[in-house]
Protein backbone atom coordinates (compact mmCIF):
# COMPACT_ATOMS: atom_id res chain seq x y z
CA UNK A 1 0.00 0.00 0.00
CA UNK A 2 2.96 2.29 0.64
CA UNK A 3 4.67 1.48 -2.65
CA UNK A 4 3.97 4.97 -4.01
CA UNK A 5 5.87 6.58 -1.12
CA UNK A 6 8.77 4.20 -1.74
CA UNK A 7 8.67 4.88 -5.48
CA UNK A 8 8.89 8.61 -4.80
CA UNK A 9 11.90 8.10 -2.55
CA UNK A 10 13.52 5.87 -5.21
CA UNK A 11 13.00 8.64 -7.79
CA UNK A 12 14.58 11.15 -5.40
CA UNK A 13 17.63 8.93 -5.01
CA UNK A 14 17.80 8.34 -8.78
CA UNK A 15 17.59 12.06 -9.52
CA UNK A 16 20.26 12.83 -6.95
CA UNK A 17 22.67 10.18 -8.26
CA UNK A 18 22.03 10.73 -11.98
CA UNK A 19 22.34 14.50 -11.70
CA UNK A 20 22.06 16.29 -15.05
CA UNK A 21 21.90 12.89 -16.77
CA UNK A 22 18.49 12.16 -15.18
CA UNK A 23 16.63 12.64 -18.51
CA UNK A 24 18.85 9.93 -20.03
CA UNK A 25 18.16 7.42 -17.27
CA UNK A 26 17.00 4.15 -18.83
CA UNK A 27 16.99 1.67 -15.95
CA UNK A 28 16.70 1.81 -12.17
CA UNK A 29 18.00 -1.42 -10.68
CA UNK A 30 16.29 -2.38 -7.43
CA UNK A 31 16.75 -5.10 -4.87
CA UNK A 32 13.55 -6.00 -3.02
CA UNK A 33 13.75 -8.21 0.07
CA UNK A 34 11.25 -11.05 0.33
CA UNK A 35 10.29 -9.89 3.82
CA UNK A 36 10.26 -6.18 3.02
CA UNK A 37 6.46 -6.08 2.91
CA UNK A 38 6.61 -4.70 -0.60
CA UNK A 39 4.43 -5.75 -3.50
CA UNK A 40 6.99 -5.79 -6.32
CA UNK A 41 4.44 -5.53 -9.13
CA UNK A 42 2.81 -2.55 -7.45
CA UNK A 43 6.16 -0.86 -6.91
CA UNK A 44 7.03 -1.40 -10.56
CA UNK A 45 3.71 0.09 -11.63
CA UNK A 46 4.26 3.21 -9.48
CA UNK A 47 7.80 3.63 -10.82
CA UNK A 48 6.68 3.17 -14.41
CA UNK A 49 4.45 6.19 -13.97
CA UNK A 50 6.82 8.38 -11.95
CA UNK A 51 9.76 7.69 -14.26
CA UNK A 52 7.89 9.29 -17.18
CA UNK A 53 7.68 12.59 -15.31
CA UNK A 54 10.42 15.25 -15.53
CA UNK A 55 13.32 15.12 -15.13
CA UNK A 56 12.89 11.51 -16.28
CA UNK A 57 11.76 10.40 -19.71
CA UNK A 58 10.49 6.90 -19.35
CA UNK A 59 13.08 4.84 -17.51
CA UNK A 60 12.11 1.34 -16.42
CA UNK A 61 12.57 -0.47 -13.14
CA UNK A 62 14.51 -3.74 -13.03
CA UNK A 63 13.57 -5.56 -9.85
CA UNK A 64 15.66 -8.36 -8.37
CA UNK A 65 14.37 -10.32 -5.38
CA UNK A 66 16.68 -10.84 -2.43
CA UNK A 67 16.51 -12.34 1.03
CA UNK A 68 15.85 -10.19 4.09
CA UNK A 69 13.61 -7.16 4.52
CA UNK A 70 15.65 -4.53 2.72
CA UNK A 71 14.90 -2.34 -0.26
CA UNK A 72 17.84 -0.90 -2.14
CA UNK A 73 18.54 1.03 -5.28
CA UNK A 74 21.40 -1.09 -6.57
CA UNK A 75 22.32 0.65 -9.82
CA UNK A 76 21.27 3.17 -12.47
CA UNK A 77 21.76 2.83 -16.22
CA UNK A 78 22.28 5.99 -18.23
CA UNK A 79 22.16 6.22 -22.02
CA UNK A 80 25.20 8.33 -22.79
CA UNK A 81 24.14 8.85 -26.41
CA UNK A 82 20.72 10.25 -25.60
CA UNK A 83 19.87 13.98 -25.76
CA UNK A 84 20.35 15.94 -22.54
CA UNK A 85 17.14 17.95 -22.75
CA UNK B 1 23.07 3.47 -27.46
CA UNK B 2 25.96 3.53 -24.99
CA UNK B 3 24.72 2.53 -21.60
CA UNK B 4 26.74 3.50 -18.57
CA UNK B 5 26.00 1.93 -15.18
CA UNK B 6 26.18 3.90 -11.96
CA UNK B 7 26.65 1.78 -8.88
CA UNK B 8 24.28 3.09 -6.20
CA UNK B 9 23.64 0.50 -3.48
CA UNK B 10 21.59 2.88 -1.37
CA UNK B 11 18.93 1.72 1.03
CA UNK B 12 15.67 3.42 0.15
CA UNK B 13 14.84 3.92 3.84
CA UNK B 14 18.24 5.43 4.61
CA UNK B 15 16.99 8.99 4.72
CA UNK B 16 13.98 8.13 6.88
CA UNK B 17 16.23 6.21 9.25
CA UNK B 18 18.59 9.17 9.51
CA UNK B 19 15.68 11.45 10.41
CA UNK B 20 14.37 8.86 12.87
CA UNK B 21 17.76 8.86 14.56
CA UNK B 22 17.49 12.64 14.87
CA UNK B 23 14.03 12.30 16.47
CA UNK B 24 15.41 9.69 18.86
CA UNK B 25 18.30 11.91 19.84
CA UNK B 26 16.08 14.94 20.51
CA UNK B 27 13.70 12.85 22.61
CA UNK B 28 16.55 11.31 24.58
CA UNK B 29 18.04 14.72 25.28
CA UNK B 30 14.68 15.91 26.63
CA UNK B 31 14.15 12.68 28.58
CA UNK B 32 10.93 11.98 26.67
CA UNK B 33 9.72 8.43 26.04
CA UNK B 34 7.93 8.03 22.69
CA UNK B 35 5.37 5.32 21.94
CA UNK B 36 4.21 4.72 18.38
CA UNK B 37 0.57 3.62 18.56
CA UNK B 38 -0.47 1.49 15.58
CA UNK B 39 -3.68 -0.36 14.68
CA UNK B 40 -6.29 -0.82 11.98
CA UNK B 41 -8.83 1.99 11.59
CA UNK B 42 -11.45 1.84 14.32
CA UNK B 43 -9.61 -0.25 16.92
CA UNK B 44 -9.78 2.57 19.44
CA UNK B 45 -6.46 4.43 19.35
CA UNK B 46 -8.08 7.81 19.80
CA UNK B 47 -10.43 6.66 22.57
CA UNK B 48 -7.52 5.06 24.44
CA UNK B 49 -5.57 8.29 24.14
CA UNK B 50 -8.54 10.31 25.40
CA UNK B 51 -8.81 8.12 28.50
CA UNK B 52 -5.07 8.11 29.05
CA UNK B 53 -4.85 11.89 28.82
CA UNK B 54 -7.73 12.35 31.26
CA UNK B 55 -5.97 10.32 33.93
CA UNK B 56 -2.27 10.77 33.27
CA UNK B 57 -2.10 13.88 31.09
CA UNK B 58 -0.70 16.17 33.79
CA UNK B 59 0.96 13.51 35.94
CA UNK B 60 3.14 12.17 33.16
CA UNK B 61 3.29 15.26 31.00
CA UNK B 62 1.75 13.59 27.97
CA UNK B 63 1.82 15.01 24.48
CA UNK B 64 0.32 13.56 21.32
CA UNK B 65 1.15 13.69 17.64
CA UNK B 66 -1.77 12.38 15.60
CA UNK B 67 -1.49 11.24 12.02
CA UNK B 68 -4.50 11.09 9.74
CA UNK B 69 -4.85 10.75 6.02
CA UNK B 70 -7.40 13.53 5.99
CA UNK B 71 -9.06 15.82 8.60
CA UNK B 72 -7.68 16.73 12.00
CA UNK B 73 -10.71 15.23 13.74
CA UNK B 74 -8.65 12.97 15.99
CA UNK B 75 -6.42 15.81 17.11
CA UNK B 76 -9.49 17.94 17.84
CA UNK B 77 -11.10 15.10 19.80
CA UNK B 78 -8.00 14.57 21.89
CA UNK B 79 -7.35 18.28 22.41
CA UNK B 80 -10.79 18.64 24.03
CA UNK B 81 -9.65 16.29 26.81
CA UNK B 82 -6.39 17.90 27.71
CA UNK B 83 -4.50 21.11 28.14
CA UNK B 84 -1.47 19.20 26.91
CA UNK B 85 -0.20 19.73 23.42
CA UNK B 86 -1.70 17.86 20.53
CA UNK B 87 -0.11 18.24 17.15
CA UNK B 88 -1.98 17.05 14.05
CA UNK B 89 -0.22 15.70 10.99
CA UNK B 90 -2.37 15.32 7.88
CA UNK B 91 -0.57 12.95 5.57
CA UNK B 92 -2.62 13.98 2.51
CA UNK B 93 -3.18 10.48 1.22
CA UNK B 94 -0.12 8.70 2.57
CA UNK B 95 -0.91 5.52 4.51
CA UNK B 96 1.66 6.04 7.29
CA UNK B 97 3.61 8.66 9.18
CA UNK B 98 7.29 9.10 8.36
CA UNK B 99 10.16 10.37 10.47
CA UNK B 100 10.27 13.76 8.78
CA UNK B 101 6.67 14.50 9.77
CA UNK B 102 7.39 13.56 13.37
CA UNK B 103 10.56 15.63 13.44
CA UNK B 104 8.60 18.64 12.19
CA UNK B 105 5.83 18.00 14.73
CA UNK B 106 8.38 17.98 17.57
CA UNK B 107 9.02 21.66 16.92
CA UNK B 108 5.47 22.43 18.03
CA UNK B 109 5.81 20.48 21.30
CA UNK B 110 7.37 21.60 24.55
CA UNK B 111 9.58 18.53 24.94
CA UNK B 112 11.10 19.65 28.22
CA UNK B 113 7.66 19.41 29.79
CA UNK B 114 6.82 16.14 28.02
CA UNK B 115 7.73 12.84 29.64
CA UNK B 116 5.69 10.62 27.35
CA UNK B 117 4.95 11.35 23.71
CA UNK B 118 2.29 9.30 21.97
CA UNK B 119 2.50 9.12 18.21
CA UNK B 120 -0.91 8.05 16.92
CA UNK B 121 -0.08 6.57 13.55
CA UNK B 122 -2.44 6.35 10.57
CA UNK B 123 -4.91 3.47 11.04
CA UNK B 124 -3.22 0.72 9.04
CA UNK B 125 -1.45 -2.46 10.11
CA UNK B 126 0.70 -2.73 6.99
CA UNK B 127 2.62 0.37 6.00
CA UNK B 128 3.47 1.97 9.37
CA UNK B 129 5.52 -1.16 10.14
CA UNK B 130 8.07 -0.07 7.54
CA UNK B 131 8.73 3.43 8.90
CA UNK B 132 10.86 3.98 11.96
CA UNK B 133 9.67 7.22 13.57
CA UNK B 134 12.34 7.41 16.25
CA UNK B 135 10.03 5.91 18.88
CA UNK B 136 11.18 3.89 21.90
CA UNK B 137 8.59 1.20 21.23
CA UNK B 138 5.61 0.40 19.04
CA UNK B 139 2.33 -0.41 20.76
CA UNK B 140 -0.05 -2.38 18.56
CA UNK B 141 -3.73 -2.11 19.35
CA UNK B 142 -6.48 -4.44 18.11
CA UNK B 143 -9.99 -5.14 19.27
CA UNK B 144 -12.37 -8.03 19.84
CA UNK B 145 -14.62 -6.93 16.97
CA UNK B 146 -11.80 -7.84 14.60
CA UNK B 147 -10.49 -11.30 13.73
CA UNK B 148 -8.32 -12.99 16.35
CA UNK B 149 -5.92 -13.85 13.53
CA UNK B 150 -4.80 -10.21 13.09
CA UNK B 151 -1.33 -11.06 14.46
CA UNK B 152 -0.67 -13.75 11.86
CA UNK B 153 -2.23 -11.68 9.09
CA UNK B 154 0.01 -8.72 9.87
CA UNK B 155 3.07 -10.44 11.35
CA UNK B 156 5.52 -7.65 10.58
CA UNK B 157 3.61 -5.18 12.70
CA UNK B 158 3.18 -7.58 15.62
CA UNK B 159 6.81 -8.65 15.40
CA UNK B 160 7.99 -5.06 15.59
CA UNK B 161 5.76 -4.12 18.49
CA UNK B 162 6.88 -4.55 22.07
CA UNK B 163 3.38 -4.17 23.54
CA UNK B 164 -0.07 -5.26 22.41
CA UNK B 165 -3.35 -3.81 23.63
CA UNK B 166 -6.53 -5.82 23.09
CA UNK B 167 -9.39 -3.32 23.23
CA UNK B 168 -13.21 -3.47 23.52
CA UNK B 169 -13.18 -6.44 25.91
CA UNK B 170 -16.55 -5.20 27.23
CA UNK B 171 -17.98 -6.59 23.97
CA UNK B 172 -16.64 -10.13 24.50
CA UNK B 173 -20.06 -11.54 25.53
CA UNK B 174 -21.52 -10.44 22.19
CA UNK B 175 -18.84 -11.45 19.69
CA UNK B 176 -17.26 -14.80 18.78
CA UNK B 177 -13.74 -13.56 19.59
CA UNK B 178 -11.41 -16.12 21.21
CA UNK B 179 -8.93 -14.23 23.42
CA UNK B 180 -6.66 -17.22 24.02
CA UNK B 181 -6.36 -17.89 20.33
CA UNK B 182 -5.53 -14.24 19.66
CA UNK B 183 -2.78 -14.29 22.28
CA UNK B 184 -1.46 -17.58 20.95
CA UNK B 185 -1.28 -16.19 17.40
CA UNK B 186 0.46 -13.07 18.66
CA UNK B 187 3.04 -15.06 20.62
CA UNK B 188 3.68 -17.20 17.54
CA UNK B 189 4.98 -14.18 15.68
CA UNK B 190 6.44 -12.41 18.73
CA UNK B 191 6.97 -14.43 21.92
CA UNK B 192 8.08 -11.34 23.88
CA UNK B 193 4.93 -9.32 23.26
CA UNK B 194 3.45 -7.95 26.49
CA UNK B 195 -0.34 -7.82 26.52
CA UNK B 196 -2.91 -5.45 28.00
CA UNK B 197 -6.60 -6.35 27.95
CA UNK B 198 -8.76 -3.27 28.15
CA UNK B 199 -11.96 -1.51 27.32
CA UNK B 200 -11.09 2.10 26.58
CA UNK B 201 -14.83 2.81 26.69
CA UNK B 202 -15.71 1.37 30.12
CA UNK B 203 -12.25 1.70 31.65
CA UNK B 204 -11.87 -2.01 32.37
CA UNK B 205 -8.22 -3.06 32.52
CA UNK B 206 -6.94 0.47 32.15
CA UNK B 207 -5.28 0.50 35.58
CA UNK B 208 -2.62 -1.94 34.35
CA UNK B 209 -2.08 0.22 31.29
CA UNK B 210 -1.69 3.33 33.44
CA UNK B 211 0.71 1.57 35.82
CA UNK B 212 2.72 0.42 32.85
CA UNK B 213 3.00 3.99 31.57
CA UNK B 214 4.08 5.25 34.98
CA UNK B 215 6.70 2.51 35.05
CA UNK B 216 7.90 3.03 31.54
CA UNK B 217 8.89 6.60 32.24
CA UNK B 218 10.72 5.59 35.40
CA UNK B 219 12.47 2.71 33.69
CA UNK B 220 13.56 4.67 30.69
CA UNK B 221 15.04 7.29 32.96
CA UNK B 222 12.68 10.20 32.30
CA UNK B 223 12.28 12.59 35.18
Amino acid sequence: MHELSLAMEICRIAEERAGHAAPRLVTVGLEVGDDAGIEAANLEFCLETLLTLPPFRGARAAITRAGGDGLRVSYLEIDDDGPDD
Amino acid sequence: MTVRTIDVRERVMAQNDMLAAEVRERLARAGTVALNLVSSPGSGKTTLLERTLEVLGEELGLAVVTGDVQTQNDADRIARRTSRLVQAVITGGACHLDARQVLTALDALDLDRTRVLFIENVGNLVCPASWDLGEDAKVVLFSVTEGEDKPVKYPKMFRQSRYAVLNKIDLLPYVPFDVNRAVRYAREVNPDLRFFFISALTGEGLDQWFDFLRGVTARMGAT
